[in-house]
């Protein structure tokens, strides 16, 4: 099944909702050319200590839409140019302001699209957010476990902000096939002990020993792998809703899910 | 009475202690074998072997070890500090350094400090991959450090007093120092970091004595050395900027009177369009005399490398039987993935193998041209192994006792390179690398929570054959190591990994003996050591040294 794709008034009003999406301290809007400029300027000059995903410094992810050291984007810029004394952050006087903006525009991007990698911008279907309000806590079941500014359960996501960290087409993916990206952090594990006694949940942590959970009745637990019989990540038990809802409702969700900017 | 005498006999230890403290000579460095007690080089010895002769340790009584004492750096160590150091021992004092550049003299016996010593480098200095410093290194009374800036300096092994410090390359332009000295009889031996920079590489000697330069050995040769013509760019402007960088300290054939170390990567790191040609001597061990810098020979691990597979991982020399002769070889575990074994006389190549998944390249030529099958692309290829490599800076070790070669190692993994056919501009002072290759696993973060899946990569510590280079044992860690590996003559292992987790293994089984949770990523190389009849095991895991011994009786 393929679902329709809109016309162009509403994909216009999509590519808005993502490129705004990263929240009041951005003053500029940008084109896709100067994030896809800032895409290569990233990845010749960040991504060697911050990742594909702009998550591998510690104190310092820039997928989270927060800077500790700025908050504007002429503030970036500064720090961009400067470089952070006494870090691996060395100055670069050589990029041009343009050089400099671009690769601000694509950290106000690394929310939605995922980092260097991945980048959906997909166009799809984007329906009527009231009545994807309605499904999601009626028909869907979305509600039964994720809460949106509470509510649902600790084991999945909270969805309140999920407009601002996902892109449509990136959300139509999440209900169409769940099993496709499985981000980290919402991974789910299962445990066998030496009795057959089977034990699932979202893995908070595991290293050569020890595996420790967020189990299925919300309790953090801990287990020693040698008291296992197997240990295995297991698929995320989030249904699609393929079969359940049609294009329209999807659709519906679609809008629903991207005006969630937990404002 | 009694008491007094003891106290007199107490006191002339005391001073014999102090005395040879201050007398670290060439001849001990190279006799070390005479005093396993001591630990006077960064890699113990100068073969690379990281091999100790201490027994008291055995596999039968290892599960006994107990912490001695904790010594926590002043800084919590992050991301871009790791305390790489190995610890230098001699006669009762731990020396080693804490990120960046800070130096420590602790008593061996409590953990306490005789003294510290700090050095604020410039802070035009750029390093591509830590604020991180391995160690130091010891002659007569004198200690010697490089600094993150290019700074070379001498230090009073008694007081930690500053004796003379040199720059040997400007910081704004990438030179920078990270690795742990090499002396030879009275020269300090060392090359800057900086391949991420547009470095054009060296290995230098200096004086003990004054910080003079003795001699260099270019390491990207200029016009009229030999090797240049593999730069052949129709501009003759990529070798000035080739890269060619030097981190992991060089090891030494007295013999032979030749020392073997290991060159990076060539810049630009990702892109070589602009340095068409094999790049030497980049990506090889290069062999020279210590007394004047000249090359007696060279292997080239990999040929005009665009996957940042710099090949400066410890050359490890050993006198073994291969293939049923006598043979001095150097053996190496190249962050390219592959095992080699050389003659160390001519660089005779002997053996290559895989010792990871492995897609570059499918076989060798009879002298050991590498047949290099994956390249970065415009559109992105995929290439085993990832870009921080199979291994990299951290210590292998090799055992006389059991034969093997053991090396810190990452299974599975893999980077996609891409490189932009508009080619990469050099600006001074600036990442010359082209695109940075994506990656599963991160490369330097150590953050400790792993949420990752298993074919994302995860960790071994795996003892390869050198007779054949196949894998004898692997001990697996459910995340990469960048700890270095001990072996020791009562046949065990010590090792570690990012977990935090550091473990003492049956040198020929890779059987787990004992473990320990240290709270912190091992990022060092542990080595041992011998006070007052009792063997020592020191390791570094997050900001803490940590010391281990059997309790007393």
């Amino acid at each position: 099944m393929r679902l329709q794709s809109l016309s162009k008034p509403l994909l216009l009003l999509a590519a808005t909702a993502i490129f705004s999406g990263a929240g009041h301290a951005q003053e500029h809007s940008y084109t896709p050319s100067d994030i896809e400029a800032g895409r290569g300027l990233y990845q010749a000059n960040c991504l060697g200590c911050h990742g594909n995903t702009g998550s591998e410094v510690e104190g310092a992810n820039l997928a989270s839409g927060r800077f500790r050291r700025a908050s504007s984007d002429e503030e970036l810029i500064a720090l961009v140019r400067t470089g952070i004394p006494g870090t691996l952050m060395i100055p670069r006087p050589q990029l041009s302001y343009g050089d400099l903006r671009s690769i601000v525009a694509f950290l106000r991007t690394m929310q939605t699209n995922g980092g260097v990698a991945g980048n959906d911008e997909r166009d799809v279907a984007i329906g009527n957010p009231g009545r994807g309000e309605e499904l999601f806590f009626g028909k869907a079941g979305c509600s039964e476990c994720h809460g949106v500014g509470g509510g649902g359960s600790r084991l999945y996501a909270d969805l309140a902000s999920i407009g601002g960290q996902r892109s449509p087409a990136a959300l139509e993916d999440a209900m169409l096939d769940p099993q496709k990206d499985v981000r980290i952090g919402q991974r789910f594990y299962q445990v066998t002990d030496n009795n057959g006694t089977v034990t699932q949940g979202l893995l908070l942590n595991q290293d050569t020993h020890s595996v420790q959970l967020l189990n299925t009745d919300e309790k953090l637990q801990s287990f020693l792998k040698q008291d296992l019989s197997e240990f295995k990540f297991i698929p995320t038990p989030m249904p699609s809703v393929l079969d359940v809802l049609s294009a329209t409702e999807v659709a519906d969700l679609v809008a629903y899910m991207i005006s969630l900017k937990g404002e | 009475m009694k008491s007094a005498l003891k106290t007199v006999i107490a006191s002339m230890a005391l001073l014999a202690a102090a005395a040879s403290a201050q007398n670290i000579t060439s001849e001990r460095l190279l006799n070390t074998e005479a005093e396993p007690g001591n630990w006077l080089l960064y890699h113990g010895d100068y073969n690379g072997q990281r091999h100790s002769d201490l027994t008291q340790i055995t596999p039968e009584n290892v599960g006994e070890l107990e912490l001695q004492w904790i010594w926590q750096q002043r800084s919590a160590a992050g991301a871009s500090q790791k305390f790489e150091a190995t610890p230098l021992y001699v006669d009762g004092v731990l020396y080693t350094v804490g990120a960046p550049n800070d130096v420590v003299a602790l008593d061996a016996r409590t953990g306490r400090v005789f003294w510290t010593w700090s050095y604020t480098p410039d802070t035009e200095a750029r390093v591509c991959c830590g604020r991180v410093n391995r160690g130091l290194a010891i002659h007569g009374d004198t200690l010697f450090m490089g600094a993150i800036d290019g700074h070379l300096m001498a230090l009073d092994a008694a007081s930690g007093r500053l004796k003379w410090d040199i720059s040997i390359g400007d910081p704004s332009l990438g030179y920078a120092l990270t690795v742990a000295p090499l002396i030879i009889d009275d020269k300090i031996i060392v090359g800057p970091a900086g391949g991420e920079y547009g470095i054009r590489g060296f290995i230098a000697a200096y004086d003990v004595e004054t910080g003079n330069e003795l001699w260099r050995f270019n390491t990207i040769p200029g016009p009229g050395e030999p090797g240049f013509e593999t730069w052949a760019d129709p501009e003759q402007e990529a070798w000035k900027i080739g890269g060619g960088s030097v981190w992991t300290t060089g090891t030494y054939d007295p013999e032979l009177n030749l020392m073997y170390w290991g060159i990076g990567n060539p810049g630009p790191d990702w892109n070589g369009d602009s340095r068409p040609g094999d790049n030497l001597y980049t990506e090889s061990v290069v062999a020279l005399d210590p007394d004047t810098g000249k090359l007696a020979w060279h292997y080239q691990y990999t040929t005009h490398d665009e996957m940042d597979y710099d090949s400066t991982q410890v050359q490890v020399l050993a006198d073994i039987e291969f293939n049923g002769q006598p043979r001095k070889v150097l053996m190496t575990a190249n962050r390219n993935g592959v095992f080699y074994v050389l003659d160390r006389t001519d660089g005779e190549f002997l053996l290559a193998e895989p010792f990871v998944a492995v897609n570059w390249v499918d076989g060798w030529d009879a002298n050991g041209r590498p047949n290099m099958v994956r390249a970065p692309s415009p559109e992105g290829t995929f290439i085993m192994p990832n870009n921080q490599g199979a291994t990299n800076w951290y210590s292998p070790s090799f055992s006389p006792v059991t034969g093997l070669f053991y090396v810190p190692s990452w299974l599975d993994t893999y980077s996609v390179y891409t490189k932009s056919p508009d080619g990469v501009q050099y600006i001074p002072g600036q990442n010359y690398v082209g695109l940075y290759p994506t990656m599963a696993m991160p490369a330097l973060s150590v953050r400790p929570v792993n949420q990752r899946l298993p074919e994302e990569g995860i960790g071994a510590i795996q003892a390869i054959d050198p007779q054949t280079g196949n894998i004898v044992w692997r001990h697996e860690m459910a995340n990469v190591t960048d700890s270095g590996v001990l072996s020791t003559a009562s046949n065990l292992v010590f090792a570690g990994g990012r977990e935090g987790y550091f473990y003492a293994l049956n040198a020929a089984t890779g059987e787990e003996l004992w473990r320990v949770m240290l709270g912190g990523a091992i990022a060092n190389g542990p080595m041992s050591f011998e006070m007052d009849g009792k063997q020592y095991i020191a390791v570094a895991g997050g900001s803490g040294l940590f010391v281990y011994a059997l309790p007393d009786e």
